[in-house]
């Protein structure tokens, strides 16, 4: 198929079926003849957060990158709202937010230049000051940083920025590359604070992360990954703080 | 999105130190460079003027004397500067200023202003078109080079690129923003540059310069057009900002430094000319021979049998009419022969040259701003040449006169004969007036299509930069 405008059928078919905002079927990547992520089957459905926990190179970031079209799959297929990722690239990407691990800005333009440049091409079109404003203050940032030139930014501020471009997109889906990492106690519990706002949104969440503690805090799923294979998926719920990290050490043995 | 692309990276353009360093560097060195071309244009327009006139007088004024004796007196012929010239100075310093016209010899132009310059000069003036040429090119790489390897390495390319923003479209809001940030600085300069030429211009203004003044505008601005797309492409395609910058100004010593010299040394050698010494002695035998194997005496002895048997008389004191004075115009219009013959080769092999030389804009883009430019200045080999020819016809024009006036008023044989000093003031004063821009856009159409051809390759290979890696 090549790349058109999605049939309602298209969309309502596969939504319908899972009611997955985030899905992956057996999808694959393979570098020669190094198998990075194994045959994946995921869904992750609005009001979720799947946490990806493993260990560097388990395959979470490559997770993200199919999702982002940013690789292509060696087998199966990644859909955002229904839609394959690889056949309707520039759709899909208007639905999901992506947050890296440091969220990079234009460091001469202030927090809210940014945020202006970053959401009028996200949503095709501008938005008042006042506007920004409220998605900046509603992701957390203190009202006195957003005319400052990013360049001085935190990057506890600069992921806020990153979680404004999110809620300016309305975006459904988020995707989140260790975004605690190198976060103090603090801002790592605001931070929780959000994901828990962009929750009750209906927001379908995937965080690849170390943090084992912000996992069993924030996350609804957990999953383990370890080279490139989904060992186990279980409910937050389910377990604790201690016997969650007990399980994964015992997965990351041998 | 395209324009709201653009509008950012104007910003951030802006508010880079980098860029408002270079910018007021080039800007001054701009400003300098129009201001002594304005100088120097007015004080070399002013002396070509007087000196022209100097000469007129001395024509005129000269006493009653034998037509042939003004003859030999002769004039100088003044090479005027085209208005132009303040911006390209294009061949000028190197052919001469001024020409001897006199009897019997087609005279080379003397005074050549590169003899006179110093070692450092000998490089190069700082022309306008110089800066405009080299160094411009240079200040966009450096603004361009981290347009896309630099977001890369930044990873706010990431960040774009997952927002769903098309390639194309970033190339082309980028390339926009950088075209806007270059116009702070030339827009201003053009304004500058446009005053410089209005201040200079003497009487009659810029007028009818403007056609070209408007074209060169636009040759430039396609040059800088060019640098940017290539800049752009370039940095999207490259793994780091490093490697970019490593490339373009590569690209740009082949463009300013490696091309020019070789495609000069090709030119030579596909269409070599004589050495000085060669014309000369070529010339002079073809002057002595005859170009037709009869020697000059053979053809005056045939032509004194042709005019006596014209007027019917047996003598050549029977003549009405002065026959050395006849004589000399044969030889002299023989003479023009031989001489046409050689410089018309001459310049035909320059022409041949600069043929080749245009073909090198295949590889760079520099020889068919710098071709282009020197022909709308009015300071390329085709413009010399008009000149020549024209001063060389008012030489003839002159001579003939002088030779008519002596052969129609005095017998053969009357060397004391004078004519009344009326007869200088018959004589028209040289007045050139330049080719129009069309033929000069003729005689430079290969760098013009190929100006084009690069422009619409450059843009084409940024607007199809559909993989823009993330990392």
């Amino acid at each position: 198929m090549t790349a058109t405008a999605p049939l309602p059928s298209d969309v309502a078919a596969s939504h319908a079926h899972t009611g997955a905002v985030l899905e992956a079927q057996g999808l694959t990547r393979r570098f020669g003849s190094f198998t990075a992520l194994h045959p994946l089957d995921l869904a992750i459905a609005p009001g979720e957060v799947f946490c990806l926990l493993g260990a560097n190179g388990a395959g979470k970031s490559t997770t993200i990158n199919l999702f982002l079209n940013f690789i292509e799959p060696s087998g199966g297929r990644a859909l955002i709202e229904g839609l394959d990722v690889t056949q309707h690239p520039l759709e899909t990407k208007r639905y999901v937010a992506y947050i890296p691990e440091t969220v990079m800005l234009y460091k001469n333009l202030s927090g809210i230049e940014n945020l202006d440049y970053f959401a009028s091409l996200a949503t095709g079109r501008r938005h008042e000051r006042d506007e920004l404003l409220q998605f900046l203050l509603q992701a957390g940032l203190q009202v006195d940083a957003v005319d400052k030139r990013v360049g001085g930014y935190s990057k506890g501020m600069r992921q806020k920025v990153g979680i404004a471009i999110a809620l300016a997109k309305r975006a459904r889906a988020l995707l989140l590359d260790e975004p605690t990492s190198g976060l103090d106690p603090k801002a790592s519990n605001e931070f929780s604070e959000l994901l828990a706002m962009l929750r009750e949104q209906g927001a379908a969440i995937l965080m690849a992360t170390h943090d084992l503690f912000r996992a069993k805090e924030s996350g609804t799923r957990v999953g383990i990954m370890k080279h490139g294979h989904l060992v186990q998926t279980l409910s937050t719920a389910d377990i604790g703080h201690a016997d969650l990290e007990r399980l994964y050490l015992e997965h990351m043995r041998d | 999105m395209i324009a709201r692309i653009a509008a950012k990276e104007f910003t951030d353009t802006l508010r880079d130190g980098r860029f408002r360093w270079s910018a007021l560097i080039v800007v001054t060195l701009l400003v300098a460079a129009l201001g002594a071309g304005v100088r120097h244009y007015r004080e070399v327009s002013a002396q070509h003027a007087r000196a022209a006139e100097t000469m007129r007088e001395f024509w005129v004024n000269q006493p009653a004397k034998n037509p042939h004796s003004a003859a030999h007196y002769g004039l100088w012929a003044f090479k005027p500067r085209t208005l132009l010239s303040l911006v390209d100075q294009g061949v000028d310093p190197y052919v001469g200023v001024a020409a001897y016209l006199e009897a019997h010899k087609q005279n080379e132009f003397q005074f050549r202003p590169a003899m006179d310059a110093t070692a450092t000069q000998r490089f190069g003036q700082w022309t306008a078109a110089t800066i405009m040429q080299l160094l411009l090119p240079l200040l966009i790489i450096v603004l361009a080079f981290p347009a896309f390897a630099g977001e890369r390495e930044q990873g706010t390319l990431r960040q774009l690129l997952s927002l769903g923003v098309r390639p194309s479209a970033l190339a082309a809001g980028k390339a926009l923003g950088v075209a806007a940030a270059l116009g702070v600085l030339v827009v201003p300069a053009a304004f500058l540059g446009a005053a410089a030429l209005v201040l200079a211009a003497n009487e009659g203004g810029v007028g009818e310069e403007w056609p070209r003044i408007l074209l060169m505008g636009a040759t430039y601005l396609a040059y800088f057009a060019i640098f940017v797309a290539v800049a752009l492409a370039v940095s999207a395609r490259t793994r780091s900002s490093r490697v970019a910058l490593l490339v373009l100004l590569g690209f740009w010593a082949l463009n300013s430094l490696v091309a020019p010299r070789a495609l000069s040394d090709v030119a030579r050698r596909v269409h070599p000319t004589p050495s000085a010494f060669q014309f000369v002695t070529a010339l002079d035998a073809d002057l002595k021979k005859g170009l037709d194997g009869y020697s000059p005496d053979e053809r005056i002895a045939a032509l004194r049998e042709a005019t006596l048997a014209k007027y019917g008389v047996r003598t050549v004191d029977s003549l009405p009419i002065n026959f050395d004075a006849i004589a000399m115009q044969a030889s002299e219009e023989d003479g023009n022969k031989v001489f046409d013959k050689h410089y018309g080769a001459l310049y035909d092999a320059y022409a041949r040259q600069n043929g080749v030389r245009q073909l090198g804009a295949v590889v760079a883009p520099l020889l068919a701003v710098r071709d282009l430019s020197m022909g709308l200045a009015g300071t390329d080999v085709e413009h010399h040449r008009a000149f020549a020819t024209a001063a060389e016809q008012y030489r003839r024009m002159l001579v003939k006169r002088m030779n008519d006036a002596m052969a129609e008023n005095s017998r053969t044989g009357d060397w004391g004969w004078k004519a009344d000093p009326s007869l200088w003031r018959e004589v028209p004063p040289f007045a050139f007036e330049g080719p129009p821009v069309t033929q000069a856009l003729a005689a430079h159409g290969t760098s013009l299509w190929l100006l084009g051809g690069w422009l619409v390759l450059a843009a084409l290979s940024l607007l199809r930069t559909r993989i823009l890696r993330p990392e």
